[in-house]
């Protein structure tokens, strides 16, 4: 009888190695500077009239989501073709995933298929560091669970870094706020480990059901980032209201709320929560630096985490975000291919 | 019959919980049975040594010599999933794992709920090696914790105590019934502690690694909040029935390990196990972080500064499903109390809760896996690791192992210790040698074990059951 193979032992790619995004936990200002600058070249690519390179012509990169997404999945297909790579689209809810097939055996045939590049969604913390070890080949982590969203971070700095950067582009001396429901956010967390590494005082607020553990961990990001960093690291603590979030702030961030915490107990209602913790002009003008600038990872509930004036006004950043999506995906991707992420 | 082993064991380091004794000894069998122990220093100076811990001194031996060891839970998927497990591959990882009896949880597939169900659970084609498989029987019927299943048949049947494991009795009325019944029938309730309530989903132990890694919290309360209740229904249902028994197995958190203390202290019949990895592992290990958990600086839930030794950022190792198990790895704090707990006489046994599984089962997303770790052939060296930090002493140890456990089985199985005229129930360990759990070392079926690759002390170089041979390493 032959002995169950361990999964440690079928590793394909180590996960550290520099064709994986799996994570932005532990990076440099310097390491982010660089993605900032290889997205710029990309931005000055995206400006040509051809649009596009063929840096990646013969390189198949597959998108697969196992949970739904529209600007992450397309920003990708853009990036992926601006560079002439050819994709591979995969669709999770008509594929054999449906009769059970698991996600290692999906990546074995997307690799038997001649994928290069695969892009994960997955609704389970730590399925990217799976598929790193099973697909020999670069796996970006386009969101995992509640864990990490490394590409949202990154655009996000981008936009930061061109409205309210300083000379090289860092966050020193800024301020920014999050606010919303940090404990089921992967784009909170990965937020959280660039913008300190890029020098940013960052302020977190939440209901309070939804921010558990949150103060502990912003402590424990500060001290590690100042560990490594010295004093070119940020900080991030957790405060008490919104109110507190948004005093003197550059950029405040809302989260999405999802409408299954209501039935949770998480939160009474919507409207109260808009009342508590919702992004209003009123509220920006009475705390915010003028100027404030404002984001929100999308899809937005206009009228409960950010109201539509404040959304689509002159403070917004929104489009900016999804508009910056295209060149920083392309600049993972192509830092994927030369085995050059960080 | 096999026929009894006779043989010269030499001179080793002799540690006997059954007598307390402890020291280097000249140990000879004849027959099958014990011949003859010599004490180099003389059965006081052992007794002496065996208080104060049961460690040599430099220039002692270092081999090892301790009665066969005792595991109160595993699981060998006999019937239902062999292909991770059988009786005759779980019999030859336990004797590699240096161990003489092993009891088996009642979840199969189906769940041993009839005499039937639990003979086959131990049943072994073609030879025996001769490892005692002891079968626990199901509380309730299917383990689905509706109506109780039939005790006095599965007692009749050799069932050595009764459980559901891999969910509590979460019926209140029923666990009590579950409790008189089976002390009626002089049995215990192996009890795993759970609110499902509280756990539901859970992924890993509610704190810092939880929160930093996205993982749905499993919380500590949904293990203390069971464990109350178990203890008000044991002291209810000892009103009834004066020979009630409970033991907790894999308790993994200090506010649990405390109740059961406090229950001991009032005289109640109440005991627990912790398991291997409790004791050794963190939930750090679920970031990569592989320390041990003595390694990392313990510290009380109030002080929020201390312990920041390194970044939790996951490692390429990160959300290995070898990691995932229910009740999830918690902190190092929760890990110390299991370790004093042992110390403490608190947990009476290392158990354990050895748990196959195929890769498919494995081979997963983290929140997805199944739970388990399959631990039988790393027990001994885990302790022997945490023996090397001066965390457990032999004596410890081999009452953890031996004596403990023995102590909550029907006396026919208790252990006789090293004792001339004995059966040789034994096993030689090398503890100065060290190995590499891997496929090839690894006697099981499933290599479900974060240790895969990883430098272990103690390797078993004979284990004896009744006098027969049921392993023996290959010549140094």
């Amino acid at each position: 009888m032959t002995p169950n193979e361990a999964p440690r032992s079928r590793a394909a790619g180590a996960p550290s190695d520099h064709r994986h995004l799996l994570d932005v936990a532990g990076l440099e200002w310097g390491q982010l500077r660089r993605l900032l600058d290889v997205a710029g070249q990309m931005r000055a690519i995206l400006a040509t009239p051809e649009r596009r390179s063929d840096e990646l012509r013969g390189t198949i990169v597959a998108t697969l989501f196992y949970e739904a997404s529209t600007r992450t999945r397309l920003s990708f297909e853009i990036a992926a073709r601006a560079l002439g790579a050819e994709l591979l689209s995969f669709d999770v809810g008509t594929s054999s995933v449906g009769k059970g097939e698991s996600l290692v055996d999906t990546l074995r045939t997307l690799r038997a298929l001649g994928a290069d590049v695969v892009v994960l969604r997955h609704e389970r913390s730590g399925a990217p560091w799976l598929a790193a070890r099973a697909f020999d080949g670069s796996v970006i982590n386009a969101g995992d669970g509640w864990h990490a969203h490394p590409t949202q971070a990154l655009l996000d700095l981008s936009v930061l870094s061109a409205r309210i950067g300083g000379a090289d582009g860092s966050l020193r001396g800024r301020s920014i706020a999050i606010i919303g429901d940090l404990l089921h956010s992967r784009v909170v967390r990965s937020n959280l480990h660039t913008l300190i590494a890029a020098g940013a005082s960052v302020r977190l607020a939440g209901p309070a059901n939804l921010v558990a553990g949150f103060a502990d961990l912003a402590d424990a990001l500060t001290r590690e980032a100042r560990a490594r960093s010295g004093d070119a690291a940020g900080s991030a603590q957790l405060v008490a209201s919104i109110d507190a979030a948004l005093d003197g702030v550059d950029a405040a961030m809302a989260l999405r709320i999802q409408r299954e915490r209501l039935s949770g107990g998480e939160i009474d209602s919507l409207e109260g929560y808009r009342r508590d913790w919702g992004l209003t002009e009123e509220r920006l003008a009475a705390r915010a630096a003028s100027g404030c600038l404002v984001m929100h990872p999308g899809p937005m509930n206009e009228g409960v985490e950010i109201d539509a004036d404040v959304a689509d006004g002159q403070r917004s950043l929104v489009l900016d975000q999804v508009a910056a999506g295209v060149p920083m995906r392309m600049a993972v991707l192509s830092l994927a291919a030369r085995g050059e992420l960080p | 019959m096999s026929h009894g082993v006779t043989r010269d064991l030499g001179t080793l380091w002799v540690v006997d919980p059954v007598a307390e004794l402890a020291g280097a000894a000249n140990v000879a069998l004849r027959d099958g049975r014990i011949e003859r122990v010599d004490w180099r220093d003389g059965a006081e100076a052992a007794a002496a040594r065996f208080r104060a811990g049961g460690e040599p001194d430099l220039g002692d031996p270092t081999d090892l010599l301790l009665p066969a060891l005792i595991d109160l839970h595993a699981h060998f998927r006999q019937p239902g999933a062999a292909a991770s497990e059988d009786a005759a591959s779980g019999e030859r990882a336990a004797a590699h794992g240096g161990y003489g009896t092993v009891c088996l949880m009642p979840n199969s597939e189906p769940a041993a709920d009839s005499a039937e169900i639990l003979a086959s659970m131990v049943r072994v084609d073609g030879a025996r090696r001769g490892v005692r498989l002891l079968p626990i029987g199901a509380a309730t019927r299917g383990r689905a914790g509706t109506a109780l299943a039939p005790l006095a048949n599965l007692a009749a049947a050799g069932a050595i105590g009764f459980s559901d494991d891999g969910s509590p009795i979460a019926d209140a009325a029923l666990f009590r019934a579950a409790l008189i019944g089976a002390g009626a029938l002089g049995l215990p309730v192996i009890e795993h502690a759970e609110a499902p309530h509280l756990t539901a989903g859970g992924e890993a132990a509610d704190g810092a690694v939880a929160t930093r890694l996205g993982m749905r919290p499993w919380p500590s309360a949904g293990e203390i909040e069971a464990v109350a209740r178990d203890i008000a229904l044991l002291r209810e249902a000892l009103a009834t029935e004066p020979r009630v028994r409970l033991h907790l197995t894999h308790l993994s958190t200090a506010a649990a390990l405390d109740l059961v203390r406090s229950a001991r202290a009032e005289g109640l019949p109440v005991s627990c196990d912790v398991t291997p990895h409790h004791i050794a592992f963190t939930d750090r290990w679920i970031a990569g972080d592989r320390r041990w958990a003595w390694e990392l600086v313990a510290h009380g839930s109030s002080d929020r500064s201390a312990d920041q030794s390194s970044a939790l950022d996951p490692t390429p190792e990160a959300f290995d499903s070898n990691v995932r198990v229910c009740p999830p790895l918690r902190g190092a704090d929760d890990a110390a109390a299991c370790r004093a707990a042992l110390r403490d006489g608190t947990a009476l046994a290392i158990a354990t809760d050895h748990a196959p599984h195929s890769r498919e089962r494995k081979e997963m997303e983290f929140g997805l896996a199944a739970n388990g770790i399959a631990g039988i052939e790393t027990a001994l060296s885990v302790a022997l690791a945490a023996r090397a930090a001066g965390e457990l002493s032999l004596a410890t140890i081999a009452r953890s192992f031996v004596t403990g456990p023995a102590s909550l089985l029907p006396a026919a199985h208790a252990s006789r210790g090293i004792s001339v005229g004995a059966p040789a129930d034994l096993v030689v360990i090398a503890a100065a040698a060290t190995w590499t759990p891997s496929r090839a070392t690894l006697a099981g079926k499933s290599l479900n074990t974060p240790l895969i690759g990883r430098a272990l002390p103690g390797v078993v170089r004979l284990t004896l059951v009744s006098g027969v041979v049921v392993w023996e390493a290959p010549e140094r």
